[in-house]
């Protein structure tokens, strides 16, 4: 996968950017790895961060520091839809552990790992700010709530529908 | 019913689009703020108002803003904390989501009144289409004439930009989030210098939360002085309560301040009783770092006086017998939660979310999970439960932030309160790993749900 922003992309990445004061472009860091993810398959390699470190003129090692040490930033590829599953506090007490081993069972992978048809990823995240509609888990841009085994099931049908529409 | 000052339009069809805010009232304050008062006179109606930070510690919001630097041709930024992380926790999620230009207005007052002509959300990035909501918001102020270049013809200039973390609770402390927003790791600054004098760029900067900035809007518009008329003490205004865990109606709610838990709990208008008809175990009032109570000192302080819903009354008896407000984030435990396992999870939270840079955080945190989920899976030793003890108290207040002692206060409450649960599973490795210890002696007897 080509390594350079599109036409749309590099118009949205200047947006980023001009929100800083001149000089401080590096603020647009975050954002910035954000767009990239979103744009070269879901996760960050050392050529893509080398790309924005590029774009923002700042060091490879300061783009490195950053994506390392935010959970967001998937640092190896993943599946077209990851299922990032809530194990905190508020969720484990609403049953966020049946949801978990329902998950795992249904899908034949083990926790981090894809599914051998690369369209599913299982991870746990701590506390996304759902606590009142948990259990919950968060695919892409989406939060899934109130999750049960029947939902869980409606959600898989789901992504391999729009997989397969695409 | 009680009073409601930010949620009182929620429900109005509608209310998430510049029109119909602006039909129903919205954008009054703005007028009012620029038009008719000084910056100085807003800082005075905010402190008279007696508000305090909404984000959990609690600060006097009027105080902040005073202590901001104003040195002369240097920019100044009023930041919004949205990065709402706190287990528990997800009042700003629903204010944001579904009253975003309560916030928009808000924020721009503030700027007014402390100077800050770029305005910055720092959002917590998971709430990814909260982002979006957000931005169309400021896009229809803008096209209002509400945001941009001489607002109101008067030569005030302000736009907000909206910027997402990418998952990292540490970033809610307001010093990891100038580093954040500056595009570095969130590693909390040494205090001081602070904020108001060196926040973000080296420039003055003001950090306030989300709840906080929208309840400047009744603020100005009622007049500090009425708004500390509502609820109690240094407890004034309105709070957003979200309440979650085994209760019949989980969510988001208004309080006064003057209601009792029992009453938060137990009333339909708010959480509606323990879910199933079980019992009250336990709760942790404040989102997950303050301590959790056992039902008997949830409902009545240690002197059997009734809890009341605030700062003063749910931390009365400090941290031996009470807790606090916190972030408003209420966690509800019913008979059958065990507590070993709940403190293992939060535990596992804080090593998760430890940014490193203090070894008594980011060894601590590791041994607290290690040794709790030792103890939790069965194969704890007596001695373990004293390591735990020993282990939170040499990270309280020996770190940077605050993080440090998020992380020790939920493991001591727990071990304070709870230690024959702690022990029982000592005890008792195989039978713990396939039945709860219960509700023992925590439960208040006279409170049991009809």
């Amino acid at each position: 996968m080509a390594t350079t922003f599109n036409d749309i992309q590099m118009t949205e990445f200047k947006r980023l950017v001009a929100r800083y004061p001149e000089g401080k472009q590096k603020s647009a860091l975050l954002p910035a790895l954000h767009l990239a993810q979103d744009s070269f398959g879901g996760w960050l390699s050392t050529e893509t961060m080398d790309y924005v470190a590029s774009l923002l003129t700042i060091e490879p090692i300061e783009v490195y520091e950053v994506a390392t040490f935010y959970s967001m930033y998937n640092l190896k590829p993943v599946g077209k839809f990851v299922f990032e599953v809530c194990q905190t506090g508020p969720c484990m007490v609403s049953g966020s552990d049946n949801i978990i081993d329902y998950i795992k069972k249904t899908l034949d992978i083990k926790l981090g790992e894809t599914t051998k048809d690369g369209m599913f990823t299982l991870k746990l995240v701590e506390c996304l700010g759902a606590c009142g509609y948990a259990p919950m888990m968060q695919v892409g841009k989406i939060y899934k709530e109130h999750l049960t085994k029947e939902k869980v099931d409606g959600i898989i049908a789901e992504y391999k529908a729009q997989a397969a529409n695409n | 019913m009680g009073v409601k000052l930010l949620l009182d339009k929620a429900n109005v069809p509608g209310i998430r689009t510049y029109e119909v805010y602006r039909r129903e009232g919205g954008y009054r304050s703005v007028e009012k703020a620029l038009k008719e008062m000084t910056t100085d006179a807003i800082v005075e109606e905010v402190k008279k108002s007696g508000l305090r930070g909404r984000g959990g510690a609690g600060f006097p919001t009027g105080m902040k803003w005073s202590f901001i630097a104003k040195p002369e041709g240097v920019p100044r930024h009023l930041v919004c904390n949205a990065d709402e992380s706190e287990p528990g926790t997800f009042k700003d999620r629903y204010l944001m989501e579904f009253l975003p230009h309560l916030l928009i207005e808000g924020l721009i007052v503030s700027s007014f009144a402390l100077g800050s002509n770029d305005t910055y959300i720092y959002i917590r990035g998971e709430y990814a289409w909260i982002t979006d909501i957000l931005e169309q918001a400021i896009d229809e102020a803008k096209a209002n004439g509400w945001l941009g270049k001489n607002i109101l013809g008067t030569g005030f200039d302000c736009n907000i930009h909206v910027q997402r973390g990418a998952g990292a609770y540490i970033c809610g402390e307001e010093t990891a989030l100038i580093e954040s927003l500056e595009g570095n790791r969130g590693n909390p600054r040494i205090k001081p210098p602070f904020p108001a004098i060196q926040g973000v760029w080296m420039r003055p900067t003001v950090v306030n939360n989300v709840e906080t900035l929208a309840a400047v809007v009744p603020i100005i518009n009622m007049g500090g002085e009425e708004y500390a008329k509502i609820g109690v003490g240094k407890s004034t205004g309105t709070k957003l309560i979200s309440a979650c865990g085994n209760i019949n109606k989980p969510g988001v709610y208004e309080i006064d301040m003057t209601i009792t838990v029992e009453e938060f709990i137990y009333s339909d208008e708010y959480c509606g009783g323990i879910k199933d008809g079980k019992k009250l175990k336990a709760c942790i009032p404040g989102g997950s770092s303050v301590p959790i109570l056992p039902a008997n000192l949830l409902l009545t302080t240690a002197k059997g006086e009734p809890r009341y819903m605030n700062n003063e009354s749910l931390s009365d008896g400090g941290f031996a017998t009470g807790s606090m407000l916190g972030s408003g984030g209420f966690i509800v435990l019913d008979e059958d939660q065990c507590i070993v396992k709940n403190t293992y999870t939060l535990a596992r939270f804080y090593r998760h979310e430890s940014c490193g840079q203090c070894s008594p955080c980011r060894e601590g945190t590791g041994w607290m999970e290690k040794i709790l989920q030792k103890i939790e899976t069965g194969k704890g030793e007596m001695s373990d439960i004293d390591l735990l003890w020993d282990i939170q108290r040499k990270i309280e207040g020996n770190t940077i932030c605050p993080l440090g002692d998020a992380a020790a206060w939920p493991v001591a409450a727990a071990i304070r309160h709870f230690r024959d649960e702690f022990e029982w599973h000592v005890n008792n490795p195989e039978l713990s790993q396939t039945s709860n210890f219960g509700l023992q002696h925590y439960a208040d007897p006279i409170h049991v749900p009809a």
